[in-house]
C-alpha cells in the first residue's frame, strides 16, 4: 500500500479537526435540537415521535407568546439605551480626544469590563441598585428622599440598566470603527460649504455611520434577547425572559421537546434579525461604493 | 504488530477519558443548601478517606432535570419524599441494600417503610432529615401576630413580599384558597389558584430560588415576608446581627412538611463511598451536624440522643413524630406535568 | 498688487505642539488674483491654506477675509470655499447631491426650488451635466475634480481654495485641467488661492507666487520677478532650475562685477549694486538654458559627466573646474557639438551672459 504523502496528512489534519469541531458541537446539535422539538413528553421523561403539539402549545398558550414579546421588548429598550449611550461615547472617542493616547485609554476602559466576569458585573448593579444599596444611599444623604425605593431593583428597568451596562462595548466597537473610518477630509469638506456641527453630523456621519450602527444594535439586541442572568439576578415577577423559559423547559419542568421547539423557534427568530441587519448592512455599504 | 498496539492505543484513551467516574474515594452529592455542611462533612472525609463534593438544587424538579442532562457525574442525590417515586420510576436510581447501612434501621418507621420508600420489596432511600415549610417575617414590619397564609396575599406588603419558585407555591394558594386536596386540584381548582398567583404578583417582590437567595432578600430589607424552610433561613438571618431578627409561624392553613432521604444514582462506580456517607448521616456526627446546621429536624432519634440537649430535642421534635399530622406532607402531585405548567404560566404572566 | 486685498494675514504663527508649522508671516491677497503658494511638503504652505479655511486656527496673529476679522471663525462662517487635495466627495450622496450640498444651508438665500437649476448651470460649467445622477465611487478622477470644484464653486466664494488639486491625476490630465483652471478663474472672477508643489503649475497658472520653505515666506512675487530675480538661492533653484556654483566677487571693474570661478577663471555680471566686500565668498547662479555652447568671452568650463537625451532637448551634466557639485546644461537637439564633444570626460565650456549671473551671498545650506 502506497504511504499517504505527508502533506496530504497535513492537509487532512488540518482541516479534519475544525471540521469535526463544526460537525460535532454545532450541526448535530441543532440537528438534534430541532428533531427532539418534534417529539412527545410522557411522564417521567419523553419519548422520540413527529408531531406538531409543541408548536402548537408554543402559538396557544399565551405564556410564551407573553415572553417572547416581553423579551423583544427588552432586547429592543437595551439595544436603544445602549445607542443613545454607545453612539455619543464612540463620537467623543473618535472626534473629541485629540490625544491618540488618551483616546486608546477611554477606548481600553470601555473593553476592558469585557474581561469581567458577566456575573459579577451583574451582581454589582444588585448591589448598587438595592433598598440598602449605593444609589438609594446616595439619594437619601443628598435629601432628595427620606425612605429608601424599592423602584430601582427586581423590575424590568433593572434588568435594562444592567444588560445595557453589560452589553454597551458590544454597541461602542463597530460604531468606533466606523466612525473613526470617516475621512476627516470630509467633516471639513461639509464645514467648509457652510453646514454647521449638527448638520454635519445628521448630513455626513449620522449615514456614514449608519452600517456601525446597525451592527451594534444587531449584536446588542441578540446577546440581550439570549439573556437568563439579568432577570435571575434583577428581574422581578415579571422578569422571565425567554432564556429562562428554555432554562424551565430543560430544567424544572423536564420538558425537553417542548424547549427544543421554543430553542428552534429562538433560532428562527434570531437567523431573521440576522437577515435583516445583514440585508441592511449590505444597502448601507452599497450607499457608499 | 500494528492492530494490537492500536487496540492498546484505544485502550488508554478509553481509560484515560474515563478519570472522574472511575476514581475511588469520590463522592458526589447532589443536595440541598446546608446538607453539606463542612462541620460535619470534613470529619466523615478524614474517617472515610472518600472526598465530598456538593452541588446544590433550587427545588425538587431540578433532580430529574440534572440527572437527564447527564447524570454519570453524581453518586447520591437526596430528593423530597414527593420526588422519591419519580427517580425510581424514570431509572435514575439504584435500590439500596439498607443492611449495609450502619444505623438505617433506627429511622422512624413511618419514614423508613413509607410506600414510596419500599417498593415491592425493595428499599429505594435512606432517610435524612425532615421538616416543614412555614411563614418568615420581620415581626419589626408586620402588624400584629400573623398566623394565616393570608399574610402572604396582603396588600398592605405590597412590594414586600417574596415567594419560593417552586411549585410548591400552587399548594400554599390551594390552602388559603380552601381547597382541601392540594395534590389533586381539578382543572377549574387551578385556574383559581393561578389567577391568584397572577393578582399576587404586583405584591411580590421577587420569587426566591436559593435559600441563599432568601437570606440575602431577608437580610437587605428587600422583602419582610415569604414562605421558608423553617429554621435554615430564620437562623441565618438572625445570625448575621442587622439589628433586627426574622420569626416564623406555621399558618393556621397548616404547614408543609417534607422529609429528604438519599437515594444512590444508578451504576455509580463510588457505591462504596456512598454506602459509607449514608451510614454517617445515621451517625450521631451525621444526625446532629446536619440538623444543627439546617435547624432541620432528625430522622433518627436514637442517634441524637447523645449530642442534643432536652431543649432542642424538644424544639427539633425528636420522638415526636405525631408532628408530622400536624403537617401537610409533600406529595407528587397526581398532574405534576399541570402544576409545573401552571406554575411557569404564573412566572411568564406581566 | 492693484486691486484691494481680498484675504490678509497679520503676524499670523502656528504650532503643533512645539513644532512651529508656520512663522511669523504676514502677506495679503488682491481681489481677482490667482495666488500659489508653492513650496516642498513641510514648508508650511497647507498650513497657511488651512488658517484660511479655518481648519486650524492661527496661535497668534490674525487673519481677515474680504474686510472681516475671521481669525475665530469656523469654517462654516467663512466666505471661502475649498477643493480639497482627495476631493472629500460624500461618498453616500450622488454628484448633484453633493454639488447642492452647500447651498441647502439654514438660512441660505437660494430658494429651495431654484437649486436644481443652480446645479445643472454649475454642472455644465464644469463640463458634467450629464454625471448628476452618479455616485463619487463611480467617476475617474477628473471628473471627482470637477464635482470638488463645482460644489465649491456653487456657493460663489470669494476665494477659492485649492489644496494640490491637481496632485492626484496623471500628467496629461493635469495639462487639460491647468488651462480648465486658468479659464474659471478668468470667466468667474473670483480669487483663486491654491497650494502645490509644482513649480511649473504654479508658474503657468499664477498672477503671484508665495514661495515657502520651512515654515518662512522666501519670496513673493510674479512668475517673471521670481524666475529672473529670485531673493535666494533657494528660490532660483525651486523656481526653475538653477546651477549654484561657489565663487568669490572680486569687485567692479567697468561697469560690471568680477567673480573668479572655483577653477581660476573669471566671470562678468552686469552690476546690479550689490553689497558686497572684494574678496567675499559667493555663490553665483546660472539657468542651465542660459549655458550657450557658442564660443564667447564669458566662460564656464568644466568635463561632461554624462548626457540625457530629452526628446526635444538635451540635458548636459558637467563638473565646472574646481568645483565640487555637478552642473547642468540644457542643449537644443542639432546643436554644434558632435557626438564625441559630449562623451565623458570631454573638456567643455559654456558662454553665458553678463546679465544671466545670479549672485549670492553665501550662506550655510
Amino acid at each position: 500500500m502506497r504511504r499517504p504523502s505527508s502533506s496530504m496528512l497535513m492537509t487532512a489534519g488540518l482541516f479534519s479537526l475544525p471540521l469535526g469541531w463544526a460537525l460535532l458541537l454545532l450541526i448535530v446539535p441543532y440537528i438534534l435540537m430541532i428533531a427532539v422539538g418534534f417529539w412527545t413528553r410522557q411522564f417521567p421523561l419523553f419519548v422520540p415521535d413527529f408531531q406538531f403539539g409543541n408548536y402548537l402549545q408554543l402559538f396557544s398558550d399565551p405564556q410564551y407568546t407573553t415572553v417572547i414579546l416581553r423579551t423583544l421588548k427588552i432586547a429592543a429598550m437595551v439595544t436603544g439605551c445602549a445607542l443613545i449611550l454607545g453612539y455619543p461615547l464612540a463620537y467623543f472617542l473618535v472626534f473629541t480626544i485629540r490625544s491618540d493616547k488618551l483616546r486608546n485609554l477611554v477606548y481600553m476602559a470601555v473593553i476592558v469590563p469585557l474581561w469581567v466576569s458577566y456575573l459579577l458585573r451583574a451582581y454589582t448593579w444588585k448591589i448598587i441598585l438595592g433598598t440598602d444599596g449605593a444609589l438609594n444611599s446616595a439619594l437619601m444623604s443628598l435629601g432628595l428622599i427620606d425612605a429608601p425605593l424599592d423602584a430601582f431593583l427586581y423590575n424590568q428597568t433593572a434588568m435594562v440598566i444592567t444588560l445595557t451596562y453589560i452589553f454597551v462595548p458590544f454597541m461602542v466597537m463597530p460604531i468606533y470603527a466606523v466612525l473613526e473610518n470617516i475621512p476627516k477630509g470630509l467633516i471639513e469638506a461639509s464645514e467648509d460649504l457652510g453646514i454647521g456641527p449638527l448638520g454635519t453630523f445628521r448630513h455626513v456621519i449620522a449615514p456614514l455611520s449608519l452600517g456601525g450602527v446597525v451592527a451594534g444594535a444587531m449584536m446588542t439586541f441578540c446577546l440581550s434577547f439570549g439573556d437568563f442572568v439579568a432577570p435571575v439576578l434583577v428581574g422581578g415577577p415579571d422578569g422571565t425572559m425567554v432564556a429562562n423559559l428554555l432554562q424551565t423547559q430543560f430544567g424544572a419542568a423536564l420538558n425537553w421537546p417542548l424547549g427544543s421547539a421554543l430553542a428552534t423557534l429562538v433560532l428562527i427568530m434570531v437567523l431573521a434579525i440576522l437577515a435583516v441587519t445583514g440585508w441592511a448592512e449590505r444597502a448601507s455599504a452599497r450607499n457608499l461604493r | 504488530m500494528t492492530r494490537r498496539r492500536t487496540a492498546r492505543a484505544l485502550t488508554a484513551f478509553a481509560l484515560a477519558t474515563l478519570p472522574l467516574a472511575a476514581t475511588a474515594g469520590e463522592l458526589n452529592i447532589l443536595t440541598w443548601e446546608g446538607y453539606a455542611d463542612p462541620s460535619f462533612i470534613k470529619p466523615f472525609e478524614e474517617a472515610s478517606g472518600c472526598t465530598v463534593s456538593a452541588t446544590y438544587v433550587g427545588s425538587n424538579d431540578d433532580f430529574a432535570a440534572k440527572l437527564a442532562a447527564g447524570g454519570g457525574v453524581y453518586d447520591v442525590i437526596t430528593p423530597s419524599l414527593d420526588t422519591v417515586g419519580m427517580m425510581r420510576l424514570a431509572g435514575f436510581v439504584d435500590p439500596i441494600d439498607t443492611a449495609a447501612v450502619t444505623g438505617s434501621d433506627g429511622v422512624y418507621p413511618e419514614f423508613s417503610k413509607h410506600p414510596e420508600i419500599v417498593v415491592d420489596g425493595e428499599t429505594w432511600a435512606v432517610p435524612l432529615i425532615w421538616g416543614s415549610v412555614s411563614v418568615i417575617y420581620r415581626p419589626d414590619k408586620v402588624t400584629g401576630t400573623p398566623d394565616s397564609i393570608g399574610v402572604l396575599f396582603d396588600p398592605a406588603y405590597k412590594g414586600k413580599i417574596s415567594l419560593w419558585d417552586d411549585k410548591s407555591a400552587i399548594y400554599w394558594t390551594a390552602r388559603y384558597l380552601g381547597f382541601p386536596n392540594i395534590f389533586d386540584l381539578n382543572d377549574e381548582q387551578l385556574e383559581a389558584v393561578k389567577a391568584k398567583l397572577i393578582e399576587q404578583k404586583p405584591l411580590i417582590r421577587k420569587y426566591w430560588s436559593s435559600a441563599g437567595e432568601l437570606t440575602d432578600l431577608m437580610a437587605n430589607n428587600e422583602v419582610w415576608v415569604s414562605n421558608a424552610w423553617t429554621g435554615l433561613t430564620s437562623k441565618d438571618v438572625n445570625a448575621l446581627g442587622k439589628g433586627f431578627t426574622v420569626a416564623e409561624f406555621s399558618p393556621k392553613e397548616k404547614a408543609e412538611g417534607w422529609m429528604d432521604s438519599m437515594m444512590l444514582v444508578k451504576g455509580t462506580p463510588n457505591q462504596e463511598c456512598a454506602v459509607k456517607f449514608m451510614s454517617y448521616m445515621q451517625s450521631p456526627e451525621g444526625q446532629c451536624g446536619i440538623a444543627k446546621s439546617t435547624g432541620y429536624f432528625p430522622v433518627n432519634p436514637g442517634a441524637v440522643s447523645s449530642c442534643m440537649d432536652a431543649a432542642m430535642k424538644e424544639e427539633r421534635k425528636v420522638d415526636n413524630i405525631d408532628f408530622v399530622k400536624s403537617l401537610v406532607m409533600w406529595q407528587q402531585p397526581v398532574r405534576l406535568d399541570k402544576y409545573l405548567e401552571v406554575w411557569n404560566a404564573v412566572k411568564a404572566a406581566p | 498688487m492693484s486691486s484691494r486685498p481680498i484675504v490678509t494675514l497679520d503676524g499670523v504663527t502656528k504650532s503643533f505642539g512645539s513644532f512651529k508649522a508656520l512663522h511669523e508671516t504676514s502677506f495679503s491677497i488682491g481681489e481677482g488674483e490667482f495666488v500659489t503658494l508653492l513650496g516642498p511638503s513641510g514648508c508650511g504652505k497647507t498650513t497657511t491654506l488651512r488658517l484660511i479655511g479655518g481648519f486650524e486656527l492661527p496661535t497668534t496673529g490674525k487673519i481677515g477675509i474680504a474686510g472681516q476679522d475671521v481669525t475665530h471663525n469656523p469654517p462654516y462662517r467663512r466666505p471661502v470655499n475649498t477643493v480639497f487635495q482627495d476631493y472629500a466627495l460624500f461618498p453616500h450622496m450622488t454628484v448633484a447631491e453633493n454639488v447642492a450640498y452647500g447651498l441647502t444651508v439654514r438660512g441660505s438665500t437660494v430658494a429651495r426650488s431654484d437649486i436644481p437649476r443652480q446645479v445643472g448651470e454649475v454642472l455644465e460649467m464644469v463640463g458634467l451635466s450629464h454625471m448628476g445622477g452618479k455616485r463619487p465611487g463611480a467617476l475617474s478622477g477628473g471628473q471627482k475634480q470637477r464635482v470638488a470644484m463645482a460644489r465649491a464653486l456653487i456657493r460663489k466664494p470669494r476665494v477659492l481654495l485649492l489644496d494640490e488639486p491637481l496632485s492626484a491625476l496623471d500628467v496629461k490630465l493635469r495639462e487639460v485641467m491647468q488651462v480648465e483652471l486658468k479659464r474659471l478663474h478668468r470667466e468667474l472672477g473670483i480669487t483663486f488661492l491654491m497650494v502645490t508643489h509644482d513649480q511649473t503649475e504654479a508658474l503657468a497658472l499664477s498672477n503671484r507666487i508665495v514661495v515657502m520653505e520651512a515654515g518662512r515666506i522666501r519670496q513673493i512675487g510674479t512668475p517673471n520677478d521670481l524666475y529672473d530675480r529670485p531673493a535666494t538661492p533657494y528660490v532660483a533653484d525651486f523656481i526653475g532650475a538653477t546651477n549654484l556654483i561657489e565663487a568669490r566677487y572680486e569687485g567692479r571693474e567697468a561697469g560690471f562685477e568680477v567673480i573668479t570661478l572655483p577653477g581660476g577663471a573669471k566671470l562678468r555680471r552686469k552690476a546690479s549694486g550689490n553689497g558686497f566686500h572684494p574678496g567675499s565668498e559667493v555663490l553665483i547662479g546660472i539657468r542651465p538654458e542660459h549655458l550657450s555652447p557658442a564660443v564667447g568671452d564669458n566662460l564656464v568650463q568644466g568635463r561632461v559627466v554624462d548626457t540625457l537625451f530629452h526628446g526635444d532637448s538635451i540635458r548636459l551634466e558637467f563638473l565646472p573646474d574646481g568645483a565640487t557639485q555637478p552642473a547642468f546644461a540644457q542643449l537644443a537637439r542639432g546643436s554644434s557639438l558632435s557626438a564625441d564633444a559630449l562623451m565623458p570626460g570631454q573638456p567643455i565650456r559654456f558662454a553665458v551672459a553678463p546679465e544671466d549671473v545670479m549672485l549670492f551671498p553665501k550662506v550655510a545650506a
